[in-house]
């Protein structure tokens, strides 16, 4: 599985060095954070770097559906991707035609931007509901996408995005008859570009469920052994666990917001807010942990990851704050590394994740007795992935007969 | 209630042009002879127009419309069709044919020599190596894809109808598109419950109602893995010959087959994958890009 950045606001150099240290292998470009000029230059800088990096651009028109009004943080997308992007309301992308004219312009617009891997197309998020109005609409991009490319004559890869609320995957029934459809099109994409919605940007339980990362990881695994290329945006910690799901790629950036995907990063603020603190990525733990914890678990060696980025947080200081991604791509290309299905198959995988799991339990236990863990660091996510790996294994039919 | 076989004379008699009869095999509807055509050899395949006893001739008149255009479907799709992995028509052409004062339709294909893999399977002689295990999912790989490529199900992919040949460039062919569904066309069967299957080979999608809206090639994929399987192995992985038809179709839905690598440890472990793969409940867990399998076995896996 191939590690992206997720690109956002106040990137400074923190891409460049992801990408010259070989931390990451790609950037998804994100239009609502910088200008288009820049999106330009920056295609070009990131392919001077390495050639083979993998540069891919979602339109973000999910953000155009849900626009009502002032307030919308929709960033340079209104002014400067014009072209593609503009407020829609439900009614008009009934219109097939539409949902075509949005196709054409979207994918147009990506052959000319510069040098990427692949084209994206847009589509909406589907909502709580697999039987609703936006399922069809977003359905209708993923069936048209294909006829469109063929018109305007892409060379390139086909993705197309594939965006759900994460309240639609409690409903199996209904996304294994989606996952159906989605392997039988006529006319068939050569990826996915998948998006899981949460509520909040926050929200660390909303993903470390059972049922979300079972689905999750099913369709990766499906999608995957139907001969498509499936790219995770915003997967962050789920990484290695689509990773072994024959997941191709996954990305996350340096907010909270590029870590999770919600549309929440589009709508007005509610108010400010204040940095974060900084955390540090423990493979063994399966979680960031903030600076201070750290320092305060430095005893238990299983703890550092052994990777040159530990040297970043230097014992009894604060991190730079510029470092802090960097060190989580790092380590999420370790634990993607070693759980890669494309290497070890997938039975093998999951078997390590479990064992993985187990001893993030053990290691918790031990923690627990001497220290208190803020709430985001605690083991809560860990049951949650066990069981979200026996109903994945369920719904794959992996376990023998 | 087997097909009433005509004395071969009336059978010759019906067909002038036929120089020699042979019978070969019969069964519900049909019978088939090995025919010469002077020097040509062909296979003829009479087909029993009858009705159900004590039949009203309006049910009657039902069933004989459905029966025809069944056999009229699998000899329209030959017809389109030119792939050496499939049968091929013969020179006598779809009709309809008195023998013997009973009324049939009859037709002719090419006469492939060889043996069924169902009848190499009995005999239960040494088991296929891995290459002929490639060409044979290859073949029917490419005449699933065909097929497709044309909106039809074969639906009644068997051992019993695969023949092995003797020819290295066409080493298998697929024969029987007796039941093979249009998606296109409306059912032709009048009972819409009714699935028109081998139950031993039937995909687990087809035993839900409505499953005409469900099924597609996959359902095709995984009769070709099971009968993939069944060659390797000698061994059905789902259904034992004692089974009642209850405990085949609960297994078909339910059942986990052992990993073909299991009883086959010769086997590279790819492909034994790929196959295990095909046999997967879900539509959706076979692996469909049929382009993209044949590349790969193709380029050794």
């Amino acid at each position: 599985m191939k590690l992206y950045a997720q690109q956002g606001s106040m990137e400074g150099d923190k891409i460049v060095s992801g990408l010259r240290n070989n931390l990451i292998d790609g950037v998804i470009l994100s239009p609502r954070d910088i200008r288009l000029d820049t999106m330009k230059d920056k295609i070009s800088e990131y392919r001077f770097i390495a050639q083979r990096t993998e540069l891919y651009f979602d339109p973000q028109l999910y953000a155009a559906f849900s626009h009502s009004g002032e307030g919308h943080k929709l960033g340079y997308l209104l002014e400067d991707y014009s072209e593609y992007f503009k407020p829609y309301r439900r009614t008009q992308l009934t219109r097939e035609s539409s949902v075509e004219d949005l196709l054409k312009r979207s994918i147009e617009f990506q052959s000319r931007i510069g040098e990427l891997s692949a084209v994206i197309a847009p589509n909406i998020i589907i909502p709580r509901s697999l039987d609703s109005i936006e399922t069809v609409i977003s359905m209708n991009f993923i069936r048209l996408a294909r006829k469109i490319a063929n018109q305007l004559q892409i060379k390139k890869p086909l993705i197309v995005t594939l965006a759900i609320n994460r309240e639609a995957l409690f409903k199996e029934q209904d996304i294994l008859e989606l996952v159906n459809d989605l392997t039988a099109l006529d006319e068939p994409p050569d990826g996915f570009y998948i998006l899981i919605a949460t509520r909040s940007q926050e929200a660390r339980s909303e993903i470390f469920n059972a049922d979300v990362i079972s689905i999750w990881m099913y369709l990766n695994y499906a999608l995957s052994l139907n001969g498509f290329k499936v790219i995770n945006g915003y997967s962050d910690l789920m990484a290695p666990f689509l990773s072994a799901a024959q997941g191709a790629g996954a990305a996350t950036g340096w907010w909270s917001n590029l870590r999770n995907f919600s549309i929440e990063k589009f709508e007005p603020a509610a108010g400010g807010g204040r940095l974060p603190i900084q955390r540090y990525l423990s493979c063994s733990l399966l979680n960031r942990i903030t600076f201070p914890e750290l320092d305060q678990l430095r005893g238990m060696p299983e703890i550092l990851n052994g990777l040159s980025t530990d040297g970043d947080y230097p014992a009894g200081a604060e991190p730079k704050r510029n470092k802090e991604i960097l060190q989580s791509w790092e380590s999420l290309k370790k634990l993607i590394g070693t759980l890669d299905a494309e290497n070890i198959g997938t039975g093998v995988a999951l078997e390590k994740c479990l064992v993985m799991v187990e001893k993030a339990s053990n290691l918790y236990e031990r923690i627990t007795l001497r220290y208190d863990l803020d709430q985001k660091s605690n083991a809560d996510h860990l049951p949650a992935i066990q069981e979200g790996i026996r109903l994945f294994k369920k719904l794959a039919e992996l376990d023998p007969g | 209630m087997p097909i009433t076989l005509p004395d071969p004379n009336d059978v010759k008699a019906a067909f002038p042009v036929i120089t020699d009869l042979t019978f070969l095999a019969a069964g519900g509807f049909k019978a088939v002879y090995k025919i010469a055509l002077g020097s040509k050899i062909e296979a003829l395949k009479i087909i029993e127009m009858r009705s159900t006893p004590g039949a009203s001739a309006e049910e009657k008149a039902i069933e004989w419309t459905e029966l025809r255009a069944r056999v009229s479907r699998e000899v329209s799709v030959l017809k389109d069709i030119n792939i050496p992995e499939l049968v091929r028509l013969g020179a006598i052409e779809l009709a309809p044919v008195l023998i013997g004062g009973k009324d049939y339709l009859a037709y002719s294909e090419e006469f492939i020599i060889g043996k069924d893999l169902m009848k190499l399977i009995r005999e239960n002689g040494p088991r296929p190596d891995e290459v002929e295990l490639r060409a044979l999912i290859l073949t029917l790989l490419k005449a699933i894809r065909e097929l497709w490529g044309k909106g039809i199900i074969h639906r009644d992919i068997k051992p019993a109808n695969i023949m092995k040949t003797e020819d290295p460039a066409r080493p298998f062919v697929l024969m029987d598109l007796g039941i093979a569904f249009a998606v296109d066309e409306t059912g032709i069967t009048g009972n819409s419950a009714a699935i028109p299957a081998t139950m031993k080979y039937i995909a687990p999608e087809m035993l839900f109602r409505g499953f005409r809206n469900m099924i597609d090639w996959r359902s095709d994929l995984y009769a070709a893995g099971l009968s993939v399987y069944e060659y390797a192995a000698f061994i059905h992985p789902l259904a034992r010959g004692s089974d009642d038809p209850g405990t085949t179709l609960y297994n078909a839905l339910k059942k986990t087959p052992k990993f073909l690598k299991e009883v086959r440890q010769d086997l590279n472990g790819k492909f034994c994958t790929l196959i295990d793969q095909m046999l997967k409940k879900k539509q959706a867990l076979r692996p469909s890009n049929i382009e993209m399998l044949i590349k790969n076995l193709e380029a050794g896996l």
